[in-house]
């Protein structure tokens, strides 16, 4: 064990040391570098390291916000399910978007679920956004008498046979040869090219009623969830439906079809601005949703409880630690008091690693840590009492460190090493709390040992180097020779 | 190891009050804590019976996380009337419960409901009752298949932990006097305190939740937590001891014909590192101590249920797991 005192390994140390201070005080090094208020809102924030961000990335129930667990329903037989759930997420990532939540987290879950995670998002508007079902619906434009009121009296939309699944794709770009204008560049698949092609030519050759030049029959209409039922009730719903789909209609776009379009692409073009047509573009791709979407698990968090429990868990682990140092101390005393440095090293080091992974802490990852504490005194406790056995038995102080060290390592090892056997299993089948609780757990424990086995052990041998070892007081051990025994 | 070559070895034989001069405890000087096993056991087995019978008859109390169903903890702004808040929830037809928590919160368990239907819940609780205070709503809705794979992964996650940790402790203590079989019996040892700790804690929180009917002894994800903590300390706990066994075997043998029984060896590692294990303890029990403090009601059984874990473990460790070890050698001689 002797080799963990050579320089290279105290290099290290140090080395890690001033990591750990500019990462876990990097918010604070930068205000002062920039003549900033210590406190407060500053521009710039969070500050930058390596080309990463750095900070504390809060799990939701420290924050606030909502967690969704959604399962995907009534996929249609025979498509590929990975593909589908890839697609979704496409999709929800589009409709999310439009909220400006930060940072949202959308990911696969098995093979048929999607995980959503909201910061400051109520549950209900979370699943309004994403929606339960949302299909892009095609409509013709048919006469019925029956129908009075609306935008087109006596004119009802009918469903046609192309689905969502059919459209592959739409982008929005700027189109060159017709004067710069933002259009929108609609793709079929080869089956719902042959509908389209029909559907464009039928609308192109409608003939209007009383010969007019222009009628509804000539358009197809694009709407996200128009349903059977809404066009059956199409008298009282219409002025409802017949609204875009962001201010609470519908619609998407009601297009007049300039020429029977046979190749399966075709291009909307209107009074477009480039982000209206990305809008529009985004739509119609976020209509393309497979199968229907189910909440299985939510959970929301109120954005002042969150800040509270951060409050509480703070207030828990400085106070935690601070009665472990008190005691350490008082038992220990001098090898106490280079445990307690240890700690506080073991600690910010760890913190320095959650920023930089980074590791989101939830509630439950903060026990995680509190407890990793725990674990971290432990290995001290050991090399302190076969320190204090060794010195009983005769052996001389310097020599008593090292063997005190070389002997408990092997019970630090086994132990730490089932520690890591079980949250490494637990992060690996566990969901939710006991996820983040697994990952806090086993890189405490790793550090752990990193701070016991090199950090505690090459300040003990600094001390001792320095030490009168008569002062047995400090070390909190008898010698033999004090006894008056010998 | 580096015990091989050190000097001064030869001086010291075993134990940590060799220094005194004296000769080599034996067992029967000294607090013996291996011949009394059987009181050790028995004491194990007065609490972990009746907690094995409650979770035979009457289960668990569970939370939302593993019955499903969705949970409300609600801030009104002003004070609310309980009866009032139970007639709105009656009138959802929804299964609702109603529990009055501290600093005028609410906490309404329900059938599982989407985020639409919690969300006219509250709404009508604050038209109805009193405002309600949004940014102080939890909400946790869990679907009843999804509760069954929370509890199915988490049982799965332990058994292929406590498989590896058994192979790991055999392959540790495989250099002992009887080899593979030898580091087994280490292992499985270590394996039953951990049952041991693992039982004890579930029997005493189903007499809480079913027998006494007390909310604390709920069943939730956070317990599963807890239960899983407390499973990693208990092992970290008996593997010291064990280390500390292995380590007094060898120098034993080195003391030839006058070489301690297995008994003995055991007793004496005990008791050198029983110090260790109740300090170590004492000290995760202050840092769980400013948890409670802190931590606020919602914590509360999980620190119970580590409390409760830890003491066991500390037990089970220094009372159970090396007397375990020793009946079974009886059983199952190694040469």
């Amino acid at each position: 064990m002797h080799y963990l005192l050579s320089w290279p390994v105290r290099l290290l140390v140090v080395g890690l040391l001033i990591l750990s201070i500019a990462v876990d005080g990097a918010g604070y090094i930068q205000r002062v570098l920039n003549h900033q208020p210590l406190t407060g809102q500053v521009s710039g924030m969070p500050p930058q390291l390596f080309g990463n961000q750095v900070y504390i990335h809060r799990g939701l129930d420290l924050q606030g916000g909502t967690d969704l667990l959604l399962q995907i329903t009534d996929v249609p037989p025979g498509r590929d399910m990975s593909q589908v759930q890839r697609d979704t997420i496409d999709v929800i990532s589009k409709r999310i978007n439009k909220l400006g939540v930060s940072e949202p987290v959308i990911n696969p879950v098995g093979r048929d679920r999607i995980e959503v995670q909201l910061a400051g998002v109520s549950a209900a508007k979370a699943q309004a956004t994403i929606g339960n079902t949302a299909r892009l619906v095609t409509t013709k434009w048919v006469a019925d008498a029956n129908v009075k009121g609306g935008p087109f009296p006596g004119n009802r939309p009918q469903i046609t046979a192309l689905t969502s699944e059919m459209l592959t794709g739409a982008d929005a770009s700027l189109d060159a040869q017709n004067g710069n204008q933002w259009v929108i560049n609609v793709t079929y698949n080869s089956q719902g090219a042959a509908i389209f092609s029909q559907l464009s030519t039928e609308a192109f050759n409608a003939t209007c009623p009383n010969g007019a030049t222009d009628c509804p029959q000539h358009s197809i209409t694009n709407w996200l969830n128009l349903t059977a039922d809404d066009v059956a009730h199409w008298d009282q719903r219409a002025a409802d439906l017949y609204r875009p789909f962001d201010q609470g209609g519908k619609l998407l776009v009601d297009a007049r079809i300039l020429q029977p379009i046979t190749g399966g692409q075709s291009q909307i073009t209107g009074n477009f601005t480039a982000d209206s047509a990305k809008n529009l573009a985004i739509l119609l791709n976020s209509g393309a949703l497979p199968g229907n979407l189910q909440v299985i698990q939510s959970t929301e968090v109120g954005a002042t409880l969150g800040a509270d429990s951060i409050k509480r868990s703070l207030a828990a682990g400085v106070l935690g630690l601070l009665i472990v140092i008190v005691f350490m101390i008082f038992f220990y005393r001098l090898p106490g008091l280079v445990a307690s440095v240890a700690l506080l090293f073991y600690a910010g080091l760890t913190l320095a690693v959650f920023k930089m992974i980074p590791v989101t802490l939830t509630l439950a990852g903060l026990a995680g840590f509190i407890l990793s504490v725990g674990m971290a005194v432990d290995a001290n406790v050991l090399i302190f009492e076969r320190f204090k056995e060794e010195v009983r038995s005769g052996v001389s102080v310097g020599a008593a460190v090292e063997t005190a060290v070389g002997r408990a390592w092997p019970a630090i090892r086994d132990s730490n090493t089932a520690t890591l056997i079980t949250t490494g299993l637990l992060y690996l089948a566990g969901n939710g709390p006991v996820k983040g609780f697994a990952i806090t757990l086993f890189l405490g424990v790793l550090v752990s040992m990193f701070s016991s086995i090199i950090v505690t052990h090459n300040l003990m041998a600094l001390v001792v180097e320095n030490h009168n070892a008569e002062r047995s007081f400090l070390m909190g051990v008898t010698l033999p020779l004090r006894r008056g025994r010998a | 190891m580096a015990e091989l070559s050190r000097p001064g070895a030869a001086r010291r034989p075993l134990s940590g009050e060799e220094a005194t001069g004296e000769p080599v405890a034996t067992p029967s000087r000294r607090l013996d804590i291996v011949g009394r096993r059987n009181v050790f056991f028995a004491l194990s087995l007065l609490i972990i019976v009746p907690g094995i019978y409650s979770m035979l008859t009457r289960g668990f109390l569970l939370g939302i996380d593993f019955q499903g169903g969705t949970e409300l903890f609600l801030k009104f702004s002003q004070p609310a009337n309980q009866a009032q808040v139970e007639a709105v929830v009656a009138s959802e037809n929804v299964n609702g419960t109603v529990q009055k928590g501290a600093n005028g919160t609410y906490i309404v368990r329900t059938r599982a409901l989407d985020p639409a239907q919690q969300k006219k819940i509250v709404d009508d609780l604050d038209s109805k009752v009193a405002p309600v205070d949004r940014n102080q709503i939890q909400a946790n809705q869990v679907g009843p298949s999804v509760a069954r794979e929370i509890v199915t992964s988490a049982l799965l996650a332990v058994l292929a932990a406590a498989i590896l940790i058994l192979l790991y402790l055999a392959f540790r203590f495989r250099r002992v006097r009887g080899g593979w079989r030898a580091g087994f019996q280490f292992g499985g040892s270590a394996l039953l305190a951990l049952l041991h700790d693992v039982f004890l804690l579930t029997g005493i929180f189903s007499i809480l939740g079913k027998v006494l009917n007390l909310r604390i002894g709920e069943i939730d994800s956070l317990f599963l937590t807890a239960a899983l903590t407390v499973v990693g300390f208990s092992v970290h706990d008996t593997i010291v001891v064990f280390d500390r066994i292995r380590e007094n075997l060898v120098l034993s043998d080195r003391l030839g014909a006058s070489r301690l029984t297995f008994e003995q060896v055991v007793n004496l590692s005990i008791l050198q590192t029983a110090a260790r294990s109740i300090i170590t303890s004492f000290t995760v029990v202050l840092v769980l101590a400013a948890l409670l403090l802190f931590g606020g009601q919602t914590l509360q059984g999980f620190v119970l249920a580590l409390l409760i874990g830890i003491l066991s473990g500390t037990y089970s460790s220094i009372f159970n797991a090396s007397q375990l070890l020793v009946v079974w050698r009886k059983l199952q001689p190694v040469r």
